[in-house]
């Protein structure tokens, strides 16, 4: 029998990962006046989805699948497509930056596969502004902070995200879910 | 390759992205630079004539001002839009009944108040600086407190009537 690229377990998993991110967003509120803070939770989250299903497409996947949530829940301040290709953005940053370190389960990968993946998220929103015609920013420095913050917060959340694949390895978890895929 | 060069080409990679993008940037206001509205500053106008272009020192000696919105629970922090106006307009000059209409043309929005419902701090009629570094018009009055309804990358301020 031919074997499916993906299990049935794996696509929930993913799916209920995308859930997840959608519901941080949503739920998970840091009181921090800062761009992209919401970056530590979204890659720890897509980071560790790409480590508990280690297939490539997996944080495309989980990329597309939110942004699709999120697009019908009505986030975003600029609308549906943009709120889509946002979050399809991180999915797909995150892939390559995992294709190019081959993993995040050590530490300083996990740090720039998430670093990588949250600031693929801000050009598409610069790119988003730029193509619509926004001025310049008000605060000269303001486009250069709002970057740093996103490789920052990404970096934090790819770290935890490492730290937590680290800590179910550790746990057997995934020896768990290899008998269960 | 090695996962040391793995992760030298990824930061390299950062770089690069930073550097397109902030260089970009920077040509645009080297490209305005000198005009009566230098890039990134705000037009503030006075019955069709430019009055000033609102920038960042404009902000500094003002209050800030905060209120949680009531669609998503965010705080929202910046300063009153009245305020601003008045770092360059005298209030006690403007009518209740004059027009003050704030703008963003690349997002083809606006916002059109009165100046009595710009001056009452219980609409909280504000300015806050978004994630861009552009300025968005927030408010909690019934018209203006949703983000459908905010003005994103505001580029002009415009002030009609008496």
């Amino acid at each position: 029998m031919k074997t499916r690229y993906l299990s049935t377990f794996q696509l929930i998993l993913l799916a209920l990962f995308a859930a997840l991110i959608v519901v941080a967003k949503i739920a998970l509120k840091l009181p921090l006046k800062l761009p992209g803070h919401s970056g530590v939770f979204w890659m720890a989250i897509i980071v560790v989805a790409a480590g508990v299903v280690p297939r490539r497409g997996a944080a495309s996947l989980v990329g597309l699948t939110s942004g699709l949530l999120a697009a019908i829940l009505g986030l975003g301040d600029f609308g549906a497509l943009e709120t889509f290709v946002s979050y399809l953005s991180v999915g797909l940053g995150t892939e390559l930056a995992l294709m190019l370190l081959g993993g995040a389960d050590r530490a300083l990968s996990g740090a720039v596969v998430g670093a990588l993946g949250h600031v693929a998220k801000f050009v598409v929103k610069w790119a988003t502004g730029a193509l619509l015609g926004a001025p310049a920013g008000f605060v000269a420095l303001g486009l250069a902070r709002s970057l740093a913050s996103y490789v920052i917060f990404g970096a934090l959340g790819g770290l935890l995200g490492a730290l937590t694949l680290a800590a179910l390895r550790r746990a057997g978890f995934f020896a768990y879910i290899a008998e269960k895929r | 390759m090695t996962q040391r060069n793995r992760v030298l080409v990824a930061v390299g990679i950062l770089v690069l992205v930073a550097a397109v993008i902030l260089g970009l940037e920077a040509l645009e206001r080297r490209s305005t630079a000198g005009a009566d509205v230098p890039a990134g500053s705000v037009p503030l106008y006075r019955d069709g004539k430019l009055v000033a272009a609102l920038a960042p020192e404009d902000l500094e000696g003002l209050s800030p001002f905060s209120f949680i919105d009531a669609e998503e629970g965010k705080e929202q922090s910046g300063w009153l839009l009245r305020d601003v106006i008045g770092v360059h307009l005298d209030p006690d000059e403007l009518d209740g009944a004059a027009v003050v209409r704030v703008s963003s043309s690349s997002r083809e929005k606006e916002a059109v108040m009165t100046w009595h419902e710009v001056a009452d701090p219980a609409n909280a009629v504000m300015l806050d600086l978004a994630n861009r570094g552009t300025l968005k018009l927030v408010s909690v009055m019934p018209s203006l407190d949703t983000r459908d309804e905010w003005v994103q990358d505001v580029d002009r301020v415009e002030v009609t009537g008496p």
